[in-house]
Formats: C-alpha cells, sequence, structure tokens
C-alpha cells in the first residue's frame, strides 16, 4: 500500500486542507524540546485487566431500540436504506 | 452569594412557592431571553416532574435536596428521548436514545431538566459563536461573548434561569465561561465523573462539571454526580465532600502561581494587577506564596490542541449520516460520507478534523503526535514536581477580557492562544474551580490530583480574603 492520502480523503471532507492557524500549532511542537524523545509513559488513562467491567451482552430496552430506529436516517418499506457501496 | 439549592428547598419545603410556579417561572424566563443560550426547552418533562414534587410535598412526603430544582444541560449530553445537536447542523434532528450517568444521577435525586443549552459545536470552540443556534451573548455584556465551549450554560446560571448548569471542560470549557460570567464553574479531577452520554471531544481531558452560583452549589451537585461508573472505564471511586462553613484556609501554608503566565505579554494589564494584588492579599494572610516555573503559553496551547485535535478527528469519524444525523446521499458510499461531513460540520470543526488527521498520518505522528504525547507526561510531571511544595495553585482564568461577538471567529489562531491559561491543568487533569473574583475574568483555584474537596475548601476561604 503506497498510495498517498490527502487529509480530503483521510478526513472525508471535500476540498479540505490543512489551516495555517493549526499550522503554527504544530510547528511549535516540532520544535519543542522533549526530554526523552519518542518514549511515551503515558498511561494515565489505562484500565487494569483486573478491574474491566464483564463482558456480557446487554439488550437495550424497547425504548432505546425504537429511537435508535427513529434516528435512522433513511427508511423505505420498513427496511433502514444506506447508501450503494461500489467496489474500487 | 448563598447557597440557592438550601433557599429554593427550603421555600418549596415551606410551601412559600409550588415547584410547578418555580419551573414555569423559570422556562418563561429561558423562553423570552435573547441571550441565545436555548437550544431546547423541555417544558413537558419538567412541569410533569415538577406536578410530581408537588403532590409529594401537599402529601406531607420529605424531599431530598436536590428535589425540583431546575437545571439545564449543555447540548451534548444524552437525556432520553431530548434532541441532542451538539449545536450541529449533522445532529439537528438527533435523538438521544439513553440518559448520560451524570445526568440520571441529578434525575435520580429529583432535580429537573429545563434546557438542553446552546454551546460551540461539538465543543470547538470558546466563544459559543460556532454554533448552529446564534452566538451566546455574554450575561453581563450582551454585546461580548458568553466564552465557550459551555457558553449558553454560563449565561443561564448568571441570568438566574437554571439554578445550575451541566457543562462539559476539555482544555477550560466550563471554566473560562464561568470567568466571562462571575460564576463558579469545577472542571473536577479527571475520572471523578462519568463520561457516558457525554458526546466525546477528546476522550482523554474530557470533564464533566457543575457551573453555579456558589461553591455550595458546586460541592452539592458534584457530590450527586461523582462516582465508579462500570460504562467508563476511567472513573474512580470518590468521598462525599462535607460542607465547609468555616472560612479558614484549613491546611493550604502555600499557595503557587506560574510566573510566565504573569509576565507574559499576552496578559491585560488590568488582570494582571489584579491578580497580583489578590496574590497581595494572600500574603497578608500569613500564606506562603511560590512563584513557579512553567511551560511557555505556546507549549501548552500546542501540545492541548494537538493531541485534542488528534483525538476529535478519530471520535468524530463516526459521524458520517449512515446510522443517524443528516445524511446527504453521494454516488456511492464514500460519496455520500464526505458530503455529509462537508455540508454538515462548521468551519472550526473541519479545521480541527483535518488537524487531527493530519498528526495521525504517516510521517507526521512520530514528529508531532507522539511528541504532544511526551510533552503532556512532562506537563504532568511537573505538576506533581510543584504539588510537593505548594498545596494550591492560582491563576487567572483567561489573559484578557471577553471579546467581542464576531472578533473571534476571525482569528483562530488567537483563540487557541487565548486558552494558554486554562489547558496545561486539563493536560495534568487536576481539579481547577473558577471563582468569580480577583480578576475581571475571576481566578482558576487548583490542587493536585484527586483532591477537589481542597480547591472547594480553598475557594471558601477566598470567599472572605480578596
Amino acid at each position: 500500500m503506497s498510495k498517498i492520502m490527502t487529509v480530503d480523503v483521510l478526513s472525508s471532507i471535500k476540498g479540505a486542507e490543512p489551516s495555517e492557524a493549526v499550522n503554527k500549532l504544530f510547528e511549535v511542537i516540532k520544535n519543542a524540546n522533549t526530554s526523552t524523545p519518542n518514549s511515551v509513559a503515558n498511561s494515565n488513562n489505562a484500565v487494569s485487566l483486573d478491574n474491566l467491567r464483564a463482558d456480557v451482552v446487554r439488550d437495550s430496552s424497547a425504548i432505546e431500540k425504537q429511537i435508535i430506529i427513529e434516528n435512522f436516517p433513511k427508511e423505505k418499506n420498513n427496511y433502514l436504506v444506506v447508501s450503494k457501496v461500489i467496489e474500487e | 452569594m448563598e447557597s440557592q439549592i438550601h433557599k429554593i428547598h427550603q421555600q418549596l419545603v415551606n410551601k412559600e412557592l409550588s415547584c410547578t410556579q418555580l419551573v414555569q417561572a423559570r422556562l418563561d424566563a429561558l423562553k423570552q431571553n435573547t441571550h441565545h443560550t436555548v437550544n431546547a426547552l423541555l417544558d413537558d418533562m419538567a412541569l410533569t416532574l415538577a406536578a410530581k414534587v408537588d403532590a409529594k410535598i401537599a402529601n406531607g412526603d420529605a424531599i431530598g435536596l436536590l428535589e425540583g430544582i431546575p437545571f439545564g444541560i449543555k447540548d451534548v449530553y444524552m437525556v432520553q428521548g431530548t434532541y441532542t445537536t451538539a449545536s450541529s447542523d449533522l445532529l439537528k434532528q438527533y435523538k438521544s436514545a439513553y440518559t448520560a450517568t451524570a445526568i440520571q444521577k441529578l434525575l435520580d435525586a429529583g432535580a429537573i431538566p429545563l434546557v438542553k443549552e446552546n454551546c460551540d459545536s461539538f465543543g470547538h470552540g470558546s466563544s459559543s459563536e460556532n454554533t448552529i443556534f446564534g452566538a451566546v451573548k455574554n450575561a453581563i455584556n450582551p454585546d461580548l461573548v458568553g466564552g465557550g465551549s459551555s457558553g449558553g450554560s454560563a449565561v443561564n446560571v448568571a441570568k438566574d434561569y437554571t439554578v445550575f448548569s451541566i457543562g462539559g471542560d476539555t482544555g477550560g470549557s466550563i471554566r473560562q465561561p464561568a470567568g466571562y460570567n462571575n460564576v463558579y464553574g469545577l472542571k473536577p479531577t479527571y475520572g471523578r465523573v462519568s463520561r457516558f452520554g457525554l458526546m466525546a471531544y477528546a476522550s482523554s481531558t474530557d470533564c464533566v462539571g457543575p457551573i453555579a452560583k456558589s461553591i455550595e452549589d458546586v460541592r452539592i451537585v458534584l457530590n450527586t454526580i461523582s462516582g465508579k461508573d462500570e460504562r467508563d472505564q476511567t472513573t474512580y471511586a470518590s468521598e462525599a465532600i462535607a460542607e465547609t462553613t468555616a472560612p479558614d484556609a484549613g491546611t493550604v501554608k502555600t499557595v503557587g502561581y506560574f510566573k510566565n503566565f504573569i509576565e507574559s505579554d499576552a496578559i491585560d494589564a488590568t488582570v494582571k494587577a489584579d491578580f497580583l494584588a489578590a496574590i497581595e492579599k494572600l500574603k497578608a494572610k500569613g500564606i506562603a506564596v511560590k512563584a513557579l516555573d512553567f511551560f511557555e503559553s505556546n507549549t501548552l496551547v500546542s501540545t492541548y490542541y494537538t493531541l485534542a485535535m488528534a483525538e476529535t478527528a478519530s471520535n468524530l469519524s463516526r459521524l458520517d449520516g449512515t446510522n443517524y444525523g443528516n445524511r446527504i446521499e453521494g454516488e456511492n458510499l464514500k460519496d455520500t460520507y464526505a458530503i455529509t461531513r462537508s455540508e454538515n460540520f462548521s468551519e472550526e470543526t473541519k479545521r480541527r478534523i483535518v488537524g487531527g488527521n493530519q498528526v495521525l498520518s504517516q510521517g507526521f505522528s512520530d514528529e508531532i503526535y507522539l511528541k504532544g504525547l511526551n510533552l503532556r507526561d512532562q506537563i504532568a510531571k511537573n505538576f506533581e514536581h510543584d504539588f510537593n511544595a505548594v498545596d494550591i495553585i492560582l491563576s487567572p482564568v483567561t489573559p484578557s477580557t471577553p471579546p467581542k461577538i464576531g472578533d473571534s471567529l476571525k482569528d483562530p489562531l488567537a483563540m487557541y492562544l487565548s486558552d494558554a491559561y486554562t489547558v496545561g491543568f486539563s493536560l495534568g487533569q487536576l481539579p481547577t474551580l473558577t471563582i468569580p473574583q480577583g480578576t475581571a475574568t475571576g481566578l482558576q483555584v487548583t490542587a493536585a490530583k484527586t483532591n477537589d474537596e481542597l480547591v472547594l475548601k480553598f475557594a471558601n476561604f477566598l470567599k472572605d480574603t480578596i
């Protein structure tokens, strides 16, 4: 996979281009001093394996299911309609 | 100001006013208000709940402290059956299928939700102008911005439309609008309050917190919404904070402040002078004050936005119009995704998504994203080090006073830089409270991680000190 993807494709936003204001923020990071580059000890939000919730399926309530269906953007003859997928 | 919650509770118990009268008056005020604070009124739900509280009182039953107390909800929280738009075109017609944990806890305590409140779209902004519902106008001067992103929530509290509101704070979004509208706003320690049911902006710093007119009301609401939640595994169990009445500094012997914040060219001269005057008042009370070294504002802001944009690009990638949202059909699936997102996201949201995808893409991630994570670790370590030397860190909330409506959107970089004093505490995941004292936009009181209690106690001391 050597295909180069531009930010508009990566972001699924037509015509999107990097912004000058945001690039200025990135320049600050590029030029910042880091004590130990590329060694990230960031484990602030890690959850211990002993502390995981039980891996069980929980059924949604009837009202939850009804609202989820209500939120679906398109419906035809009792089917939920999705976009056409074309293989590239 | 005295606790509004205690005051209204007594009025209800003493039958000086009915809950229905109370709720109706607040709904009327919200409906008529011209500050653009309302995305949706929850009038049917509120009046039904109020009638139940009145029936209970009439029956001679005791009511809880929060029972019948009207509150507001930033429009990024799920409340089952209500529209939750994130102030965006994409979710303009989106209905919550379930209720956020923090909101459910308030409902269980009997508090009455009145309104889904205007804010910057998906929390992307510092002025509450990035919204499809019109720029939120400041409570004190309507020509100025309400602050953001929880602008509608802060203005509603300041104008007494709600007794308290639940905001969301990722990089300052509770503390800054609280400062701009002269009310209290708390960003609790990250993980103290469940994020379940809050639309994710940057998950590693997103916090749920109260905005209110007194420290006591902040305390009551914080105690109610805190706690471990298995649906947000970053939460931790915390003790309830007891009411403080004695205005003494308690265990606080030393207060620190970041000297580079105050020596910066960007700080308004009056904010600086007022901050230094507040520091002098503390010294006069026998509290030791230490000037601390900290990271440059540019580094703090850039680190925060780099990580927040990376996280929001990932979090918002689910919004493609397939299962929900305002889908706009294209020629095929990818085209539908792109048109839906292009047409429905605001310019600021698109800017952040694109920035986030830049950061996360090959070639950039080592140079920027990993370096950003490394800087965050250094910032967190710096705080750990500081809190060995001081008990509390005091800081202005913003370098200057609120801008005029229309000015922030013209210059996104200036808007990002205006968050210089709030984002560091977010990256450190620390408890920080804005108090409406000290400078024109207030002061931030920060303690070490999980020490939210000390923040409230010291704020109580400051009430009579500065």
